[in-house]
């Protein structure tokens, strides 16, 4: 029972993650390779606050969202002089870059030893202390975020998002602010995926550098493109199906360090057929591609 | 002296990766993350053949060669030539070639193991004095072999017919075609010549750093950054490039701490995005002005 609802939270933060992504890179066209970042800069907020100065549960949450709001928004400036591509490729140093402080600002992360003993969450006198409770807790974050996303995008500004990344000189030519809005939809995507990060923390109660690697940042925007860039229920089916799948290899009984790397595998293999057969997305909506948005034809 | 003769052997690395790099992402419009992969096969394969099956190092450095040419050709063929053909946009190329990077990089460590691993050919690690700097073997050698390869790539690349078809086919594709080049030969050539260089560039670094199996994927974001901040192109560009970083790096590493080379690496990407967009040689990086 307890492997069943630690293998759900898993699912329900990788949710979170993905669809925080989603925003980004789905509905407004930057796919980016920095999300474990974000995610790690939610968990290590949390972890050196609750451990270090003994801030509670809600105080640290709101506190790892502006930060790393904070910091995606200096990213957002740096990426955001290029495209497609090269985004992709810029998203990528910076992600090698938050790994590298991660793992190498002794003062204040601990280096790869990591920082163990994060508290239980305790809210307003609830101590969550069992995975019953935290998975309770955590389905309630995740229907929080997806509520949220889903209100962004059905609102003006969620169409200027998809607007944009159809036609960005068109979007522009209507008046409105495209690079505000890229901005914004990074922004709000890597505060997002703070929440997940924070939770994560509390809940393995440990974290390190190796958690927030990219292979971490493509396996989650690998959810996202096998759930559908445009599909909020898609990327839950994907990130369950995911997760679900390697946990097969443990019970063939492959060998520990075999079975990481055959994970990997299959999320490429996965990605890779996902290319082939359906190269719009798994149950998606179309996304359109880089060509017919630059190309006036 | 000491840092001079590092930065000239790094950056010929550079060089050798960023140009190969390029090479291909001209002719196909792609990223090919996956080259990674070809780095580390070309410095793996040497290792087991040297290593395990006791060859001597003519006969096993370019059967390594032959090998990791022969897996990106293999690559080329059954994934991008069909995925191009369905005419997929560059950006879920990249993803796929991110796929399959992850794939190969996965599949080494299943088959080599995680930890670091050292090649040393005999004597070859003894060093010289040479202007007040211990300069070994390897580093002559490799500085030597990056040489002729420059040379080598600008006669090939300037004089010869696959040049002609190679920037042909870069800059339109369509018209290449009609004019009676095959892009996919042409393509092909270039994948076979691009994998030889990223295996030598493999197994230099196997030399002087070790094996690991995601060497392959930092020196190639480094050549990333090369390409970036030189100009896609032009090989005086990605020359000045490859000195810059390395420069860079290697005075990072002894002013501050070697584990920031990454950071620094990045910073100047950085910087040069801000400052300079366009690279060194100006040609256009953006593929859309907006």
């Amino acid at each position: 029972m307890d492997y069943i609802l630690h293998i759900s939270i898993m699912v329900l933060l990788y949710v979170m993650l993905s669809q925080s992504l989603m925003l980004t890179a789905g509905y407004s066209g930057l796919i980016s390779l920095a999300h474990a970042g974000f995610y790690g800069i939610g968990a290590y907020v949390t972890a050196i606050l609750s451990v270090k100065c003994g801030f509670p549960f809600l105080a640290t949450l709101p506190l790892a969202m502006i930060l790393s709001g904070i910091v995606a928004f200096f990213v957002s400036l740096i990426a955001l002089r290029t495209v497609d591509d090269y985004f992709i490729i810029i998203t990528l140093g910076i992600q090698v870059v938050a790994f590298s402080f991660m793992n190498n600002w002794m003062d204040l992360t601990n280096g790869p030893l990591g920082i163990s003993g994060i508290p239980e969450i305790s809210i307003l006198g609830f101590i969550i202390n069992n995975n019953i409770s935290f998975f309770i807790l955590t389905f309630l974050f995740a229907g929080i975020v997806y509520l949220i996303i889903r209100n962004i995008i059905s609102s003006p500004f969620g169409r200027i998002l998809i607007a944009l990344s159809e036609d960005e000189i068109f979007t522009k030519s209507l008046g409105k602010n495209v690079y505000k809005a890229k901005i914004a939809s990074f922004v709000m995507g890597g505060m997002f995926a703070a929440i997940p990060g924070v939770l994560y923390a509390h809940y393995i109660s440990y974290i390190d550098p190796t958690s927030f690697t990219i292979d971490e940042s493509i396996f989650i925007l690998s959810i996202v493109i096998i759930g559908g860039m445009r599909n909020l229920w898609g990327s839950g089916i994907a990130a369950a199906v995911l997760i679900i799948l390697p946990e097969i290899l443990r019970f063939v009984g492959m060998p520990n360090n075999i079975a990481a790397n055959m994970r990997q595998i299959i999320y490429g293999l996965a990605l890779v057929i996902i290319m082939f057969k359906y190269s719009k997305g798994f149950v998606s909506k179309p996304y359109i591609g880089r060509e017919s948005r630059l190309t006036p034809e | 002296m000491q840092i001079i003769i590092n930065i000239l052997f790094y950056s010929s690395i550079y060089i050798l990766i960023s140009y190969s790099f390029s090479l291909i992402y001209c002719t196909t419009k792609a990223f090919h993350i996956a080259h990674a992969s070809i780095i580390t096969f070309g410095a793996f394969f040497t290792y087991s053949f040297y290593y395990q099956s006791k060859m001597s190092i003519f006969i096993a450095i370019p059967i390594a060669i032959l090998l990791s040419v022969l897996i990106s050709l293999l690559i080329e063929l059954f994934i991008y030539k069909p995925l191009r053909s369905k005419s997929i946009s560059s950006l879920l190329l990249l993803i796929s070639s991110i796929a399959i990077n992850l794939i190969l990089q996965n599949f080494i460590s299943i088959i080599w193991g995680d930890d670091t691993k050292s090649i040393r050919f005999g004597n070859i690690k003894v060093g010289h004095e040479f202007l007040g700097a211990y300069i070994t073997n390897l580093q002559v050698i490799s500085i030597v072999i990056s040489i002729v390869l420059f040379l080598f790539i600008i006669l090939l690349f300037s004089k010869t017919k696959l040049n002609r078809q190679i920037r042909a086919v870069s800059s339109n594709e369509q018209l290449a075609n009609i004019s009676g080049i095959n892009p996919n030969r042409v393509i092909f050539w270039t994948f076979l010549f691009s994998s030889s260089f990223a295996a030598i560039a493999g197994i230099l670094i196997a030399c002087d750093n070790g094996l690991t199996p995601t060497m392959g994927f930092n020196f190639l974001l480094y050549g990333i950054v090369v390409m970036i901040i030189g100009g896609v192109g032009s090989i005086w560009g990605l020359a000045g490039g490859a000195l810059l970083l390395a420069t860079a790096q290697h005075l990072g590493a002894y002013y501050i701490d070697s584990k920031w080379i990454d950071a620094i690496a990045y910073l100047i990407l950085i910087l040069f995005l801000i400052w300079k967009p366009l690279g060194f040689s100006g040609q256009h990086l953006k593929k859309s002005e907006i």
